[in-house]
This record gives structure tokens, C-alpha cells and sequence, in this order.
């Protein structure tokens, strides 16, 4: 803890990759049930969140803590990246990491994509429209159920209801399935119809 | 047969060997760090290839149901540029700390220069320092004389010899490395290096102490079913089922496991059924299997 609140920044990174040898990844299972957000977490993600705000507190200057919490970001392997965007919405000022949050939407690697888009408030939070419909589209078409994306009813919007009205066209023209839960990025073109 | 590749370059493949890889019985395989086949003018594109290696690699095999570990190493080519070669080992630390990475390598020798022997050297103190084994290229060139300088070199800097897999022997190097207490790597290939009558013949000769199979493929003439197509041979000669089991299973998770990194009771069930067991508890499973979208 001493080498995440004081050490180099170097240093802060061996502590935030330790994390998986040191304290292991079995579920944070905390005691109460917690909020439902930590539901997924693990006990390595949980200790890094925690690094990352200890870090905070001794970091000299804002432009210091930006630097040091990017690059646990950005050094980090597939895991350590995975934890970082859990605890991202937990941040101090979490809106200016929006441009990592939104580039860690394009990977391929698919529980990394997850790792933003489900059980996380940070896209209803602080996505702006064009980046969180692009991101609920990614989840219909790599097959993550759309009941996981926090906060999609809140953030429904016309556009939102196109892209997935255009989709579903698009899948039926192939002949091939529409995902059953497709429905719910479209819940603003419903309320609209009610509406009117 | 459940079968380990301990050293295959799966970044230079296509899906379709890690498909035929997965069905011809490779569980796990282990992918060294090395050159490209052109040369890299800045540190910063090592730190791209390490991070796809512990990242998109990992993430790609487990798709076809295949376990990825790597090694994390200069390799002997790229050390011979020094400016290069200085800022790629003082980045390696921050590598050498991740989950997955179970060596140090691959490092040794390509021309024997100074330079690479200066880069070998500073390499194997890291092992040193982060706990790990380190896996040994021998040169194509002049090998004999590669493997005996490799060899020595170990023994200078007094490291462990257990904790060292030297790689890519042949007739004339093998007894020179069993002498030693370090492992011996083979591999095998379409036309060059090794191939699997001389394996064969070789573990008839040696036993299955310390010996270890590969395929090294990669964006060359090579194939990364070389190592089920050696255990066809083997068996064809009538070697028996425990020795190869042991050249391709025991050998390489004995010697990655000291790393503390290469949990072989893992290894039992495929990655992938971890990942449909997490969609089936986390949320609703649709009619189709995950995939990865360019
Ligand atoms: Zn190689």
C-alpha cells in the first residue's frame, strides 16, 4: 500500500499488477451483498480500485494522478485493464478518463469490452449518445444480453432506436435471427409510439 | 493424448491451425517473444508485440479452447542493435511481472557477438529477479559451438541449470545438454532443424529425461502440428505411451511450473468452457457462441 500511495510511478505498477499473485482473483463477496455493481468483481479488482484511490490521495498534483491511474491503464495486460475499467465510475472525477473508457470499447477481446459495457455505470454516466449506442450495438452483435448494460433504459434515444431497428432489418434480409432482447435498445421508438 | 506445444509462434497463424491444433489434442501452448523476420527500428513496437502476446494472443487461443502462456525476452537478432536493444531490456521488468508469462526468452545466441552475449547475460539476472526459468534459441549457424557458449555462460553466472531450456537441438548438441542439468528443446521442422524420424530415433537413444518437442512454427516454412505428427511417429517405432506422455505433457509443465505461473491442474478444462459458464450464470446465452468481430 506504502508503494501505491509514495513509491515511482514504476513502482505503482508492480503493485497494480501484483495484485492477481497477491491477493488472487476468487469474488469479492462482500458481506452484506454490496451494491449490485461489485456483484462480478473479484477480490484483485476490489485491491486495485483500492490502490488506485490511495494513489489519489497522495498524488502531488491532478495531472499526476491522471498520468499515474492511465497508465495502470495502459501497461496493464488483459486483466489488469479488466479491473481498471470496473473501477473507473469510482475514480475521483471520472469523466476525464472518458477517451480510455471509449477506446476500450473497440477491442476484440470480448470480457474487456464486457468489463465497460456490463454490471458498469460509467457509459450511462458519461458517454456521450454517439459513443454509448455504438456500444450497445457492439453488444447485440457480439451476443451480450443487453439487460447487463446499466442505465440503457435511461439513455434510450431515436438514434439508438434506428441503429437497432436497421440491424434487426439487416439480420432478417440474411435470414438469420434477431437477438430476442433487441427490444430494449429500441424502448425510446416505443415510448414515442405510446406517445403519439 | 493431451499434448503441450511449449514453443510455437501463434501470432504469425491462422485460426484455422489453432482449430486444427485444438482437435489434434494441444491443450496449451507457450509462445516466446522473438523477432518478426524484419527488423524493429523502435522500442516502442516491442512494447505493442508484448502487450498483444500477453493480451489479444491469449484471448485468440482461448477462443479455439487452447490455454496461451508466453515468454518475454530480447531475442538474440535485435539484441545486436544497442541503442535498441538497451531501452527494449530496460522495459522488459514491467513484462516480466505478468500473469501468464512463465520465462524469460527466447535469448541465446544468432552470430555470437558481444552484444549478444552482453544481452543474455542481463536477461538471465532478470529471471533471476522475477523467479522465472529461462527458455535458450541455439543458433542455426555454428550451433555446437552456440550451445557449449550458451551452456557456459549459465554456469558463469551461476544459474540454476534446471531452470534453463535450451532449444532447438539436433544430433551433435542433445548429450552435450544432458550433461548439463538444463532441459533440452527439439524442434521440429518441415525441412530444416529436425524432424520426426530423427526425434524418434533420438528418444530410443536418450529416453525421455529432460527432453522436450516442439514445433517453433511461425511465419516460415514450418507447422504447428508438428508435435502430434512426432508422437504418430514415435508410436509407429514403438516407443512407449508413458515416454511420450512425458516428452509432451510432463516435460513442459514441469519446467514452465517453476515459474509459480503454469498451474497444470488448470490446464484440465479447455478455456473456453470458462467462458460459456460465465455467460450461462452472468446473463442470458443467446443461440449463438461468442465470437470475436473485426
Ligand atoms: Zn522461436
Amino acid at each position: 500500500m506504502h508503494d501505491a500511495s509514495h513509491g515511482s510511478q514504476n513502482q505503482l505498477l508492480v503493485v497494480y499488477t501484483g495484485a492477481s499473485q497477491h491477493l488472487g482473483r476468487a469474488p469479492l463477496a462482500l458481506s452484506d451483498g454490496g451494491p449490485d455493481v461489485v456483484d462480478h468483481w473479484t477480490v484483485e479488482d476490489g485491491g486495485r480500485l483500492l490502490f488506485l484511490l490511495v494513489r489519489h490521495e497522495a498524488s502531488p498534483s491532478p495531472a499526476a494522478f491522471i498520468d499515474a491511474a492511465s497508465s495502470c491503464y495502459q501497461q496493464g495486460d488483459a486483466r489488469e485493464q479488466q479491473s481498471w475499467l470496473r473501477a473507473v465510475a469510482f475514480l475521483p472525477d471520472p469523466a476525464r478518463f472518458l477517451p480510455l473508457v471509449v477506446d476500450a470499447c473497440r477491442t476484440n477481446i470480448l470480457p474487456l469490452f464486457e468489463s465497460v459495457a456490463c454490471e458498469n455505470p460509467y457509459p450511462a454516466r458519461h458517454f456521450p449518445e454517439r459513443n454509448f449506442n455504438q456500444m450497445v450495438l457492439k453488444a447485440l452483435f457480439t451476443g451480450v444480453a443487453l439487460a447487463r448494460i446499466l442505465g440503457l433504459p435511461e439513455r434510450a434515444n431515436p438514434e439508438l432506436a434506428r441503429m437497432a431497428s436497421d440491424y434487426a432489418d439487416e439480420r432478417r434480409a440474411a435470414g438469420r435471427s434477431i437477438p430476442v432482447d433487441i427490444a430494449l435498445a429500441m424502448a425510446d421508438r416505443a415510448r414515442t409510439r405510446t406517445d403519439t | 493424448m493431451k499434448i503441450i506445444d511449449p514453443h510455437v509462434h501463434m501470432t504469425s497463424r491462422t485460426t484455422d491451425d489453432y482449430e486444427a491444433m485444438a482437435s489434434a489434442g494441444i491443450v496449451a501452448v507457450v509462445e516466446p517473444a522473438f523477432w518478426l523476420g524484419q527488423p524493429r527500428t523502435q522500442a516502442g513496437s516491442f512494447v505493442d508485440y508484448f502487450n498483444s502476446l500477453i493480451g489479444w494472443e491469449r484471448f485468440r487461443a482461448a477462443q479455439f479452447g487452447i490455454w496461451h502462456f508466453c515468454t518475454i525476452g530480447l531475442n538474440p537478432k535485435e539484441a545486436n542493435n544497442p541503442r535498441l536493444a538497451t531501452e527494449v531490456i530496460e522495459m522488459l521488468p514491467r513484462f516480466l511481472a505478468k500473469d501468464g508469462v512463465v520465462a524469460v526468452g527466447e535469448i541465446g545466441f544468432d552470430d555470437q557477438t558481444d552484444a549478444e552475449q552482453d544481452c543474455f547475460a542481463r536477461q538471465v539476472e532478470l529471471a533471476r529477479t522475477f523467479n522465472l526459468p529461462v527458455l535458450v534459441h541455439t543458433p542455426h549457424r555454428d550451433k555446437k559451438q552456440g550451445t557449449i557458449r550458451s551452456l557456459a555462460l549459465v554456469r558463469l553466472l551461476g544459474f540454476p541449470e534446471e531452470r534453463v531450456l535450451i532449444d532447438h537441438n539436433n544430433e551433435e548438441t542433445l548429450p552435450i545438454v544432458l550433461d548439463s542439468g538444463c532441459w533440452a528443446g527439439h524442434t521440429i521442422y518441415p525441412n530444416t532443424k529436425m524432424d520426426e524420424h530423427r526425434m524418434a530415433v533420438l528418444v530410443q537413444k536418450y529416453g525421455s529425461d529432460r527432453i522436450i518437442v516442439n514445433s517453433a512454427a511461425d511465419w516460415g516454412i514450418s507447422d504447428p502440428l508438428k508435435v502430434p505428427k512426432t508422437i504418430a511417429v514415435m508410436r509407429a517405432q514403438g516407443i512407449a505411451e508413458e515416454t511420450i506422455a512425458r516428452i509432451v505433457w510432463d516435460n513442459p509443465a514441469a519446467f514452465f511450473a517453476q515459474s509459480g505461473r503454469f498451474d497444470v491442474s488448470a490446464l484440465e478444462k479447455r478455456p473456453d468452457m470458462d467462458r460459456r459458464q460465465k455467460f450461462e450464470t452472468n446473463s442470458v446465452l443467446r443461440g449463438e457462441p461468442a465470437q470475436a468481430h473485426r
